[in-house]
């Protein structure tokens, strides 16, 4: 391993926010996976005899449901427990497909330049002029409801985030002087696009991801709230607001536990992205004298 | 009068001195070289005056006395009114030293300002320095952004600001490093003239011994933190006595006079992590007449002759450190038959922008209509200043740009037009070495996967186990130890670096090798290794050469034939010593006086900016 690399593994590891993040990351992945242990009821199980009760810990509370239920009965928890799965499901997804359709392209335009260049930069503009969330809709009306028609919306929307950052950093690592060696040295396009500016960009990258994961969930969450993502009978995080919503007055607690589950997730992604960042900056890097 | 003073003065990184015991007295209207390579301490002197030393850099003893004051314990405001008006500092980096989003004259007008200069006096003040420093229409320089001007004259304005206070002490940090020859001959000039004017103490620190020698009245030789000779500038050039100045000396390779193979030291210096192996004389282990007892004690600063310094065990000195006699230069043997490679009347035009009607804006003519014949090991050389168009040929020759007239053939075949066949040519026959190793190699490939990098091309059969042997044998025909395949180049000394950028050259076993400014940014002890290394390929592997570089020495060091390039265009050319002994064209001839000649006696700079 270059001493660079464990320099900056090392730093990973001690910025708070990226430990931080990290372990967050985890214990929401934990949860998710063993969903269907340490959950208390069946997510779709109804009990219709105990419906909006309130969470264990006020007086009306029933320890069977610690997070209370909803109006028709089911257990608040479990389905907090089993949503994670989809919000998860979709921010892996979702993240990757954006960043291998940006960075494809961020990668041809800042290689080769020129009219290509051109032609992928306009077309990021236009896309990108585009309200997200209004774009989101308007392209799962053509394609239709499900969850994997929302991944595939998110990864439609969001690789202009990948394509503009990293397009500028290939820009500047094509210009090295090894760029141009490695075409010397018998290189074709595609080897040295692969072996010598992508590893460059792979810190952005990873950095870019995190923040993405975080996104996708937020943009999944309001898909499922407005009822054009999961099926009715899955448990997501947008579907149990929506549920709870008609009920907020008289319980509250069967919204503010959703949205403190996304909450948390996506403080966990960005934190370990914003730290991310802070660590592996390489201007940072290089004002701190150790590039 | 004592203008500067320093006393037995030590600064040191957690315990290790980086630098040792400095002492030295500068006094009003004289100039103090400090002269030492990269990592000789010598900028460390220039931020103990500005009190900017790195982190964990503290000053460990002794005292640095500017006119009675101790720069070292004064109070911190006191130190900083010191440093607006008795102190200027000239910068190594012209161009960003000025802030590029204020114009000239809101940068003077600033600094008059803080000065204390009123209002309206500070107007006909910029002009009157401007003038001072022989820079025309000083009105519209004022007007101008650093970026719109060169940095010659950039370098200029800052010296007018410099002593603009009329201080009684300026130190000047390589300012001549980042210019063109010529322009740093009128910046060295100027820069004297306005120091005698003044009566101002000049603090001149430098890499290059020559330039020092002819602008300072007392040298100091700085050798990983140690005074290693100290004396008046004629006298220290003229009898140099320890081995470090008598290397640095014999490593630079002479403009006129007969030629013979540099003697280079071994390695380089040492880094501040090797310091504490080194309880003697640091210069020790690449000392040429060094003894065992040099190893173990510090030699004194001894009074050889009068003010004349130098840093030396008895035996050093009796033996008179010139060990071997000059070994000749290997003699350039050609081949005849089809030379490898032919330009004739090569262009390179660069179209402007567009305008927003579309019409195009007036191009550049980068390189016009050159024509250059190199036979198999033959060295030719191409010399020019910035913006000569010299490194636009390296290109064209490699085909990483387009020409856009004229023809290039390769052992007989065209390649003028960049296609696959074209690339298969070159590919066997070419390569090029860069200028900067810091761009030129992935810092993410270790040494070993570096070098042997065509060896990962498509079209190679080698297997992982013929690549170790490859990058195992390259390193020792490059002068490079083994233990280096599994480092990465951000643990590589410069020279190394060059190097290893040589070394990935040589795997496909090319024929002609493109060098572009390969030893610009070397150290001179650095350089003569790399000068000699080449020598070594020609004669072991008949290897022809094309040196790009803006030194003449270097270039009639290492070439039979060189061209002069100016504006794109091929002013002179010929046999490298008629060229360079006998140069007919004016702008050659201009190049030839801009170098500092090794006999200090000799008058320089001798023409007027």
């Amino acid at each position: 391993m270059r001493p660079q690399t464990r320099v900056a593994l090392h730093r990973c590891i001690t910025t708070p926010r990226v430990v931080a993040g990290l372990m967050l990351v985890a214990a929401i992945v934990t949860v998710a996976v063993l969903a269907h242990w340490i959950a208390p009821h069946d997510p779709q199980e109804q009990d219709l005899l105990n419906i909006l009760l309130p969470p264990s810990w006020s007086a009306a509370g029933v320890p069977d449901y610690p997070f209370g239920t909803d109006s028709l009965g089911r257990c608040v928890l479990s389905r907090v427990l089993f949503g994670a799965r989809v919000a998860l499901y979709v921010a892996c997804l979702a993240a990757t497909g954006a960043m291998l359709l940006g960075t494809l392209l961020a990668l041809v335009a800042g290689y080769f330049g020129g009219w290509v260049d051109w032609i992928i930069s306009r077309i990021v503009d236009i896309w990108m002029a585009f309200p997200p969330v209004i774009l989101a809709l308007i392209l799962l009306v053509g394609l239709g409801t499900g969850v994997n028609k929302v991944i595939l919306a998110i990864v439609l929307i969001d690789w202009t985030r990948f394509c503009r950052v990293i397009r500028s950093d290939v820009m500047v690592i094509r210009r090295k002087d090894y760029v141009a060696a490695a075409r010397l040295a018998g290189f074709s396009h595609g080897q040295t696009i692969l072996k010598e500016v992508l590893p460059a960009v792979v810190p952005l990258l990873i950095t870019l991801f995190s923040l993405e994961m975080g996104i996708a969930v937020i943009v999944e969450a309001i898909m499922s709230f407005v009822g054009m993502s999961v099926e009715p009978n899955v448990a997501a995080w947008g579907v149990m607001i929506a549920d709870a919503r008609q009920f907020m007055n008289q319980s509250p607690w069967g919204v503010i536990i959703p949205v403190f589950a996304i909450f948390i997730t996506v403080l966990a992604f960005n934190l370990t992205g914003d730290g991310l960042r802070r660590a592996l900056d390489p201007r940072l890097m290089t004002s701190r004298g150790d590039v | 009068m004592e203008v500067l003073e320093a006393r037995n003065l030590s600064v040191s990184l957690v315990g290790v001195d980086v630098l040792r015991h400095i002492s030295f007295t500068l006094r009003r209207g004289r100039v103090l070289g400090l002269v030492g390579e990269s990592g000789a301490g010598k900028s460390m002197l220039g931020r103990v005056i500005a009190r900017d030393l790195p982190t964990a850099f503290k000053v460990r003893s002794g005292a640095l006395t500017f006119q009675g004051h101790d720069l070292v314990t004064i109070a911190g405001e006191k130190h900083r009114e010191l440093l607006g008006d008795s102190i200027a500092f000239i910068p190594q980096e012209p161009l960003t030293a000025l802030n590029p989003v204020l114009t000239i004259g809101q940068q003077f007008d600033e600094h008059l300002g803080r000065l204390g200069v009123p209002q309206a006096d500070r107007r006909t003040r910029m002009i009157t320095a401007l003038g001072n420093v022989l820079l025309h229409d000083p009105v519209t320089l004022l007007d101008r952004y650093s970026f719109q001007i060169s940095g010659g004259m950039c370098q200029r304005v800052l010296i007018a600001m410099a002593f603009a206070s009329e201080p009684a002490l300026i130190v000047a940090d390589e300012p001549t490093t980042a210019l063109d020859v010529s322009t740093q001959a009128h910046i060295v000039q100027i820069m004297r003239k306005m120091q005698r004017d003044h009566g101002t103490a000049l603090l001149f620190i430098t890499h290059d011994l020559r330039l020092a020698a002819h602008v300072c009245d007392d040298i100091l030789v700085l050798y990983a933190g140690d005074i290693v000779e100290r004396g008046p500038a004629r006298t220290l050039t003229a009898m140099a006595r320890h081995p470090y100045t008598l290397a640095l000396q014999a490593a630079n390779p002479p403009l006129d006079g007969p030629a013979h193979r540099l003697a280079t030291l071994p390695e380089q210096m040492p880094g501040i992590g090797a310091f504490t192996t080194l309880p003697g004389c640091r210069f020790a282990p690449r000392c040429p007449v060094a003894d065992e007892e040099c190893g173990r004690a510090v030699p004194p600063l001894r009074e050889i002759a009068p003010h004349h310094f130098v840093r030396c065990s008895g035996a050093c000195l009796t033996q008179g450190a010139k060990a071997s006699a000059p070994e000749p230069l290997p003699v350039a043997t050609t081949t005849p038959g089809v030379p490898v490679l032919v330009l004739k009347d090569v262009a390179k035009h660069y179209p402007g922008e567009r305008d927003w009607l579309g019409r195009r804006r007036p191009g550049t003519d980068a390189v016009k209509a050159i024509n250059l014949t190199v036979r198999a090991g033959e060295f030719v050389g191409i010399v020019g200043e910035s913006g000569s168009g010299k490194s636009t040929v390296a290109k064209l020759i490699m085909g990483l740009e387009p020409i856009t007239a004229g023809r290039i053939a390769i052992d007989g075949n065209d390649v003028s037009v960049n296609d696959s066949a074209a690339r298969q040519v070159r590919l066997g026959t070419l390569q090029m070495v860069f200028q900067d190793p810091q761009s030129a190699l992935n810092p993410r490939r270790p040494v070993g996967r570096l070098i042997t990098q065509s060896l990962e091309a498509a079209r190679s059969t080698a297997s992982e186990a013929d690549r170790v042997m490859r990058a195992r044998a390259l390193l020792a025909e490059t002068g490079l130890s083994a233990d280096l395949l599994q480092r990465f180049p951000s643990q590589l000394s410069g020279g190394q670096k060059q190097r290893v950028n040589i070394a990935r050259a040589l795997c496909v076993t090319p024929r002609l090798l493109v060098a572009d400014e390969i030893v610009s940014g070397l150290d001179v002890s650095v350089q003569a290794q790399i000068l000699n290394l080449l020598l070594d390929l020609r004669r072991d592997r008949g290897i022809g050469l094309v040196f790009i570089s803006h030194d003449l020495s270097v270039v009639r060091y290492l070439c039979s034939r060189v061209l002069v390039m100016q504006h794109g265009a091929v002013v002179e050319q010929g046999d490298a010593e008629a060229v360079l002994g006998r140069p007919q064209h004016p702008y050659t001839q201009s190049l030839i006086a801009a170098v500092p000649p090794e006999d200090p006696d000799r008058p320089w700079p001798c023409n007027s900016p």
